[in-house]
């Protein structure tokens, strides 16, 4: 099953991090493609373009944002969107993509991936901005659910079926992180696969895994160390029902060498069945 | 808007630990957690993941001051300085100042974090400068000897030049040299920071040169500038002072500290910059 966007299949990727832009560009390793960080590349004019644009001049790429903020109630900030459409159009992005949560309101940033009320209120204000965003872009934007650590209350859904209805009543993409799905299933008391049989995989156009840390009461999304198996078979899971889908590893601390990395980026291929 | 108030109520107890009694009121507990421990899971998030961000900009003033103090300075900076912007690129330019203003201790403990402070921040604001193509030496030797007075250099904006009180780069060296040092006493020092390429340098001036390129920074004519310098150079034997002086120029051309030598008779441009 293809995507409804017929946004490509790009094989199992890595996120491209600081650490590691000299052996990138210098080395050119073999890899299927790279995620870079949006906001990493935004408010400079310096030498991580330099970096971006050597890499997307030999990688395929996408984007992925954390602070467009699609839930805040604070107005859309349209120079945020001028500079994510031009850096888009400079890297040939394949998609973009940022996360279903909101990270300020007051004109503050936490830069924290905060959580959204699953309310039919929120649900308008969310898909009404994700419109306007997909209309800014002209193209699908790519929604990831986040780790969350608590829930507001008065609740009129779950989590699985708020981001299903956006992604429908928005007509956008999904990013769907299966670590998340794990460390919020953890947190909040559900079971994964009831989360994975609610998605519309017809709309998932990529699949983050990433390590996490447990301190015992709660799961953090902490993208340290090596994915565990549990989350590798959500993977799996997730990349069957969506019939063959790009796959990335994100891993943002104790970040290892960039053969280490990506031969953990490596791992998911036996996990979805491809070939190693 | 209940949504607008939950988020401005969320974010005041994550940012400014206010209203954190409503918690169990507005959120729910976890299956292993209050609601209170829920959200200060974001409230801690927040403040770690600010101070890490500027320990990233200012590594060699967390080792001066301390961890503890460092952070106690940082946890007080987050307070002052909420951030504003989609990224943190620039969310560390004003530790130099609170230094100044906020940091415990005596002046001069105070007036040397400044300076390293504006010494780190330098280092950042030239990673993420735009950096045109410089000047090379052949064409800035095809300048007419009788237009050399009144010529004026356009700086490359990938470049700091510095006035401190301290001589905070010797430290910065050492420490990253893996020495241990003291921090030193007060003494007039200056520093230009540049990026080459993908490489940032810095190199200590003595007063001379820093004069002459402060005044080419400024806008200044080549004779303006030199004259700034003239007490010190008429001390020299006139070959040498000639000789240093076309020693500097040589070195900040090839360092690339400028884009264009513009020719001006009786202070007027005569156009015809002479560019890269």
């Amino acid at each position: 099953m293809a995507n409804r966007f017929g946004l490509p299949d790009l094989g199992v990727g890595l996120g491209l991090r600081t650490v590691h832009y000299a052996h990138v560009v210098e080395a050119q390793p073999e890899v299927d493609w790279f995620e870079i960080l949006s906001e990493n590349y935004m408010q400079t004019a310096g030498r991580p373009l330099h970096y971006v644009d050597a890499v997307a001049g030999r990688y395929p790429v996408a984007m992925h944002g954390v602070s467009l903020s699609i839930g805040s109630t604070d107005p859309l900030d349209r120079a945020y969107l001028i500079e994510l459409r031009a850096l888009r159009d400079r890297v040939k992005a394949r998609w973009v993509s940022d996360h279903l949560c909101w990270t300020g309101v007051g004109g503050k940033n936490t830069h924290d991936l905060l959580p959204m009320p699953y309310t039919e209120e929120a649900l308008r204000h969310v898909v009404g901005r994700v419109r306007a965003v997909q209309d800014f872009l002209g193209a699908p934007l790519a929604l990831e659910n986040p780790s969350s650590y608590a829930e507001h209350a008065g609740a009129q859904m779950t989590e699985w079926e708020f981001l299903a209805r956006v992604a429908e009543d928005a007509d956008c993409a999904i990013l769907l992180d299966v670590n998340n799905v794990y460390v919020s299933g953890f947190n909040h008391g559900f079971d994964p696969s009831t989360y994975l049989a609610a998605i519309p995989f017809d709309r998932v156009v990529q699949l983050h895994v990433a390590g996490h840390t447990h301190h015992g009461t709660h799961i953090i999304d902490s993208h340290i160390g090596p994915v565990i198996d549990d989350v590798w078979r959500l993977l799996g899971e997730a990349w069957r029902r969506a019939g063959g889908v790009s796959v990335l590893l994100e891993w943002d601390a104790e970040i290892p060498g960039f053969e280490a990395t990506h031969a953990e980026a490596l791992r998911a291929k036996q996990f979805i069945g491809a070939p190693s | 808007m209940r949504l607008r108030d939950d988020q401005l109520w969320f974010a005041r107890a994550v940012m400014d630990g206010v209203g954190i009694d409503e918690a169990p009121r507005r959120l729910t507990a976890g299956p292993k957690q209050s609601a209170t421990e829920r959200l200060d899971i974001y409230r801690r998030g927040y403040e770690a993941r600010l101070v890490e961000c500027l320990a990233d900009d200012y590594p060699v003033l967390k080792r001066a001051l301390g961890v503890d103090a460092f952070e106690s300075l940082c946890r007080r900076y987050v307070e002052h300085h909420p951030s504003r912007s989609p990224n943190l690129n620039r969310f560390g330019g004003q530790m130099a100042a609170f230094c100044r203003d906020e940091l415990e201790g005596p002046a001069s403990k105070r007036a040397f974090a400044t300076d390293l402070a504006s010494l780190e921040w330098a280092i950042v604001e030239v990673i993420h400068a735009p950096r045109s193509e410089p000047l090379t030496l052949e064409r800035f030797s095809q300048v007419p000897p009788d237009g050399w007075g009144g010529a004026c250099l356009e700086a490359n904006t990938a470049f700091r030049l510095l006035e401190l009180e301290y001589p905070v780069n010797a430290y910065f060296q050492a420490v990253l040299d893996g020495a241990d040092p003291v921090a030193p006493g007060p003494a007039w020092s200056a520093t230009l920071v540049y990026r080459s390429g993908t490489t940032i340098w810095r190199t200590d001036l003595a007063a001379p040169a820093f004069e002459v390129l402060s005044g080419l920074v400024a806008g200044e004519t080549l004779a303006a500038s030199l004259s700034r310098a003239e007490v010190e150079l008429a001390k020299l034997d006139p070959a040498e002072a000639s000789g240093r002086v076309a020693r500097w120029f040589r070195e900040w051309v090839a360092d690339g500290l400028f884009v264009r030598v513009a020719l001006r008779l009786g202070g007027d441009s005569v156009g015809g910059a002479m560019g890269a």
